[in-house]
């Protein structure tokens, strides 16, 4: 609701006078922190993590790699472990193509060892339902919400009836680098306790359509529903508050808070960012004829 | 603590009558004080034994009462842009004594006033207060040729905002919520249209507007920071009149007139925007529906029922409608409505009593209608939120003699708070998110002495007990009190039946106020005043969005208490031809409402577990000069000021600085008169940019560049300066005896400054891999309007 309503209300104002422009701002550099970047789902094939360090806002180069970290996953529920090894500026482990290492069900830890100091952090794989069908339709501009002429599409899937379910939506355009739009939703709906076992409401089908860039013909929509521990949601929620937070009501910059704990034999020291997540993962896919 | 105020009230009244007993025999004169031409009542003429510094003022009712010796007087009443008058009274017993006063055709007066003028600040108790009439408001530059009563207010020493287009204002370093924003005396609750652009107040139906920022009398409270107070027209009673403007932007008509020549009269305006109908042409298919507009209405009556009963009606209804195609659908608005009864008990004691109800809502609707494929289900989301006030207010004024009078009444106000209900609608589905309603009853007794012993020196000083009651029929929720900055955990909630009591709040809220001549054109004034508060309003955002709801003080959320101090000194040139005042106050503030790190305030019923509250405090120096007669008139103030606060939680439990803090504030008001017919205005303002939180850093995640600030402090950095030029010219056509018509052109933002609103970090629309700081403004040009109002 939060996010529908801001843009509704920034659309406003900006129809009438408002502009936005990017200017050059005096900010100290910052500390620099590790960030860790690992989401292990149940998708085939290899797993990646990225370790990187935190740069200046405005630092267009990509994040510098810490290529030093001994990253390991362990499945507690299965009792075994991965070590996921660096190559390439990643860390990765590879189960066998069509294997996975993810499973729905099961707990997680993730431990990384980082200058002579230890982190840990926990999650786990929850239940994803199927995306039955993505649909669109072609819609003129000055006529809808679009900003140029071409083809809203939605995904269609219904929540699991029964516990709260947590979701994570991501569209892509024609391949997994094109990344188009976020939704979070919890059984289906934006908040707990409103809606059980029925389909996601339309402002989260919808969300696979950038509208200031509809889908054009020939081009592949690309949609994946990824289940979440309550606890996950929760962190990217805040994050997608971050990252659309402007406008006339923008909210003060909060920082997102990690849930790798420092676990160091004697108390560490150092602080980590970024977050670590598991998913079980439905996707879907179609051509725009 | 009931009991003992009112036996303080009968001491005093007992110790004023036995001096007045032993004094020699004295009468009163008293009566109405109205405009000859419209008998619009006036509010703080001068009433004054001339020669003399005894005297009074007119009140919000144009009454006055005025006891002297027995024997002849020579009584004047006078006030800037009317003609004085001078009466010679014969006291041999009580009298009665309407006046009418003519607005005098040049600024300088050919009646020479002698004597003090009495409302003037320099003679006055009041410290920190400032006075405009709609006159003056009238002559500033205007936004798209509309004359607002909340920009006026920002010209004003000690008033900001964080930004144009914020919605509401910040006075002394207090948030937007602290303001007690009354219109004839109902509190209204979101003062703007269109987020932040105009004021709610239609100018063709408001007389005049007193904004208090400190030194409050006894008579107010519910609010910690300021008072804006603001007075509607009673409507003329001499003839019928049509008032009216078109702009670029929107609409006014107002009628006025006599219902009954004298005795009654009634006032009914109206306004309406219509970007919306000059946009539809342009729009097609699902868009065709689009709405974006706003209205209100405002209306009044009066009845002089007899010479010592008046009866007043008011009400007041505004809405902004946003609609895009018949998808979107949002709408909120203010209703207000008073009715009041002015009762001369004797000619020395005044009562009015005020009733009013407040009722402030949104309604968002959505739907998938026009967006449905075949075969897929209808959906739909409403989203409600009001909050509704009843309150009764009998107020006294016993003026003993010419050195003491004495105010004292009573207040009540019940609220009932209904913080949001979502229904969700799917087919032949529909499920329901209501938040519990909440209902709080706030009482409050006062008593206020003003005593002005003589020429040199008067004091007001008094007493408001408050009580405030957080009622059922509710849920109370009790929270485990965890680290400071994480979300408490709910360790159990009580059900409470209709009315009964989950926790109350007393406090003693002590007033004084003091003035000290130095010569009959210097003064010194002082002040302190303690006030309480116990409504809160969640938001935490750059300014309240007209979606934050409101709150009341819980068993978990404490009211807000505020203790200011001021000094002050006024100097009034001969002849009145300027003024010069200066204030320094400090003001500590506890338990302001904060939030935790990603707070959720939307329809959550467990809110108060992401709520703090905070220390505040705020310090500054206020100066203003203005010139209120000659052909060229205006003010020019400025503020340099400090408002910070620590919370528990938040920026390392460091002290930070307020979101609407800003160190210099300048202002500079000028009108020009260039001949009968034509006037030009400008007004400048320069400001500090406000505080904001930069981020220094971005961490990588999932093909995204989060923001971070890795210093944890809140509000480390400063936006830009803010300044702006506005000018407009009045051309008035010829002025029929019948028809009165002008012209009026204004520039806004003159030299086009692009003012930053907010300053926050993402990645760039089109290439995502550019990181960008990016600055909002919300008015980015000049924006010109054309207004012509007319009137017949």
């Amino acid at each position: 609701m939060k996010k529908i309503r801001l843009s509704i209300l920034i659309a406003m104002v900006a129809a009438f006078t408002a502009c936005e422009d990017a200017i050059d701002i005096n900010v100290k550099k910052g500390t620099s922190y590790p960030v860790l970047d690992a989401w292990i789902t149940t998708e085939p094939g290899v797993q990646k993590i990225k370790f990187t360090k935190s740069v200046p806002y405005t630092d267009q180069a990509p994040a510098p790699v810490i290529d030093d970290a001994r990253i390991t996953l362990i499945d507690e529920t299965a009792n075994k472990s991965y070590l996921f090894a660096f190559a390439n500026g990643v860390y990765s482990y590879n189960p066998g193509d069509n294997e996975t290492l993810g499973v729905i069900g099961h707990a997680y830890r993730l431990r990384i060892e980082y200058n002579t100091e230890v982190f840990e952090a926990i999650d786990t794989i929850k239940r994803i339902t199927p995306i039955d069908s993505i649909s669109y339709k072609y819609e003129k501009q000055g006529e809808s919400f679009v900003d140029k002429d071409g083809y809203v599409a939605k995904f269609h899937a219904i929540d699991i009836k029964g516990g709260v379910d947590y979701y994570w939506m991501r569209s892509y355009r024609n391949d997994l680098q094109h990344k188009v739009g976020d939704a979070f939703s919890i059984d289906g709906y934006f908040d707990q306790s409103v809606k059980d076992g029925s389909a996601f409401i339309l402002p989260i089908q919808e969300a696979v359509t950038d509208f200031d860039k509809p889908f054009q013909k020939g081009e592949k929509v690309i949609v994946k529903l990824r289940s979440l521990t309550s606890q996950s949601h929760f962190f990217l929620t805040q994050v997608d508050n971050q990252l659309n937070s402007g406008g006339l009501f923008a909210k003060v910059l909060e920082n997102v808070k990690c849930n790798a704990i420092n676990v160091t034999a004697g108390g560490g020291k150092q602080r980590l960012l970024g977050w670590f997540g598991t998913s079980a993962v439905s996707s879907k896919e179609r051509v725009i004829e | 603590m009931k009991t003992k105020l009112f036996m303080l009230l009968g001491v005093c009244l007992l110790l004023i009558q036995v001096r007045h007993a032993c004094a020699q025999q004295k009468y009163t004169v008293s009566g109405y004080v109205k405009d000859q031409q419209n008998g619009e009542s006036l509010i703080g003429i001068s009433v004054s034994k001339a020669g003399t510094s005894l005297g009074t003022v007119t009140n919000e009712y144009g009454f006055y009462s005025l006891t002297l010796p027995a024997g002849d007087h020579e009584i004047q009443f006078s006030y800037i842009g009317y003609a004085p008058i001078k009466m010679s009274v014969s006291l041999k017993s009580n009298k009665n004594l309407d006046i009418k006063m003519e607005k005098s055709s040049s600024q300088l007066s050919t009646v020479t006033v002698t004597g003090n003028k009495q409302e003037k600040a320099v003679n006055t108790l009041t410290t920190s207060l400032n006075r405009l009439d709609i006159a003056q408001m009238k002559k500033m530059p205007t936004f798209m040729g509309e004359v607002d009563v909340l920009r006026s207010i920002q010209t004003l020493p000690g008033v900001n905002t964080v930004g144009e287009g914020a919605n509401g204002f910040n006075v002394r370093g207090g948030a937007a919520d602290e303001n007690l924003i009354l219109l004839d005396e109902a509190p209204v609750y979101n003062s703007t249209h269109m987020m932040g652009f105009f004021s709610v107040f239609n100018p063709d139906a408001v007389k005049s507007i007193n904004l208090l920022k400190g030194g409050f009398p006894a008579e107010y409270g519910g609010r910690t920071s300021s008072v804006l107070d603001i007075r509607m027209k009673d409507g003329n009673n001499q003839k019928f009149n049509v008032n009216g403007g078109i702009s670029n932007v929107f609409s006014r008509l107002s009628l006025e007139g006599p219902i009954k020549k004298d005795e009654s009269s009634f006032i009914l305006a109206a306004r309406r925007s219509y970007i919306d109908i000059l946009m539809k042409p342009f729009l097609k298919g699902d868009m065709k529906d689009t709405k974006l507009n706003f209205y209100d209405l405002t209306g009044k009556v009066n009845f002089k029922l007899n010479k010592n009963n008046t009866l007043f009606a008011s009400g007041y209804l505004g809405r902004d409608v946003f609609g895009f195609g018949t998808r979107i659908n949002m709408n909120w608005g203010n209703k207000t409505a008073t009715v009041r009864w002015n009762h001369v008990f004797t000619n020395r004691t005044f009562l009015n009593l005020t009733t009013f109800y407040s009722n402030y809502d949104y309604s968002l609707k959505f739907n998938n209608e026009s967006a449905k494929g075949a075969g897929e289900q209808n959906q739909s989301y409403d989203w409600t939120s009001n909050i509704i006030n009843y309150g009764v207010k009998p107020a006294f004024t016993f003026y003993i003699n010419t050195q003491n009078s004495l105010h004292f009444g009573l207040q009540g106000i019940y609220y009932t708070f209904k913080p949001g209900t979502g229904t969700g609608v799917e087919g032949n589905e529909t499920s329901v998110q209501q938040l519990t309603q909440q209902h709080g009853l706030e009482a409050a007794a006062y008593l206020d002495h003003e005593w002005k012993p003589n020429d040199k020196l008067g004091i007001q000083y008094g007493v408001r007990l408050s009580n405030y009651q957080y009622l059922g029929k509710g849920t109370a929720y009790y929270y485990n009190d965890t680290t400071a900055g994480i979300r408490k955990t709910l360790v159990g909630t009580k059900e409470y039946g209709a009315n009964e009591l989950i926790k109350a709040y007393s406090y003693l809220e002590p007033r004084i106020t003091a003035r000290y001549a130095l010569t009959p054109d210097h003064a010194i004034k002082a002040s302190y005043a303690r006030t309480t508060q116990y409504m809160h309003q969640l938001s935490n955002t750059a300014s309240p969005t007209p979606l934050d709801i409101w709150t009341p003080s819980t068993n978990n959320i404490q009211p807000q208490v505020a203790d200011q101090y001021t000094v002050g000194y006024v100097y009034d040139a001969p002849s009145g031809i300027f003024e010069i005042s200066a204030e320094a106050f400090y003001k500590k503030m506890e338990h302001q409402l904060d939030y935790i790190d990603n707070a959720n305030l939307e329809l959550n019923q467990q809110i108060e577990a992401d709520l703090l509250q905070s220390h505040s405090r705020s310090y500054g120096l206020e100066v203003m000069a203005r010139k209120d007669i000659g052909r060229t008139t205006g003010w020019v103030s400025y503020t340099l000021s400090r408002s910070e606060r620590q919370t528990n939680g938040i920026s390392l439990n460091e002290w930070f600085l307020n979101r609407y803090d800003r160190t210099h504030n300048l202002n500079l008001v000028i009108t020009h008169e260039l001949n009968k017919r034509t006037s030009l205005s400008a007004n400048w303002v320069y400001a500090s940019g406000t505080p904001g939180t930069f981020a220094d850093s971005r961490l990588e995640f999932q093909d995204w560049d989060i923001p971070y600030n890795s210093t944890d402090k809140r509000n480390n950095y400063r936006l830009p300066a803010f300044h702006r030029l506005d000018m407009s010219l009045t051309l008035k056509g010829k002025q029929l005896r019948r028809w009165k018509g002008e012209w009026v052109f204004s520039l806004y933002n003159v030299y086009g400054r692009r003012n930053a609103y907010t300053i926050y970090f993402k990645q760039n629309d089109d290439d995502p891999s550019k990181k960008e700081a990016v600055r909002l403004s919300i008015i980015g040009s000049i924006i010109p309007g054309i207004t012509y109002n007319f009137k017949f």
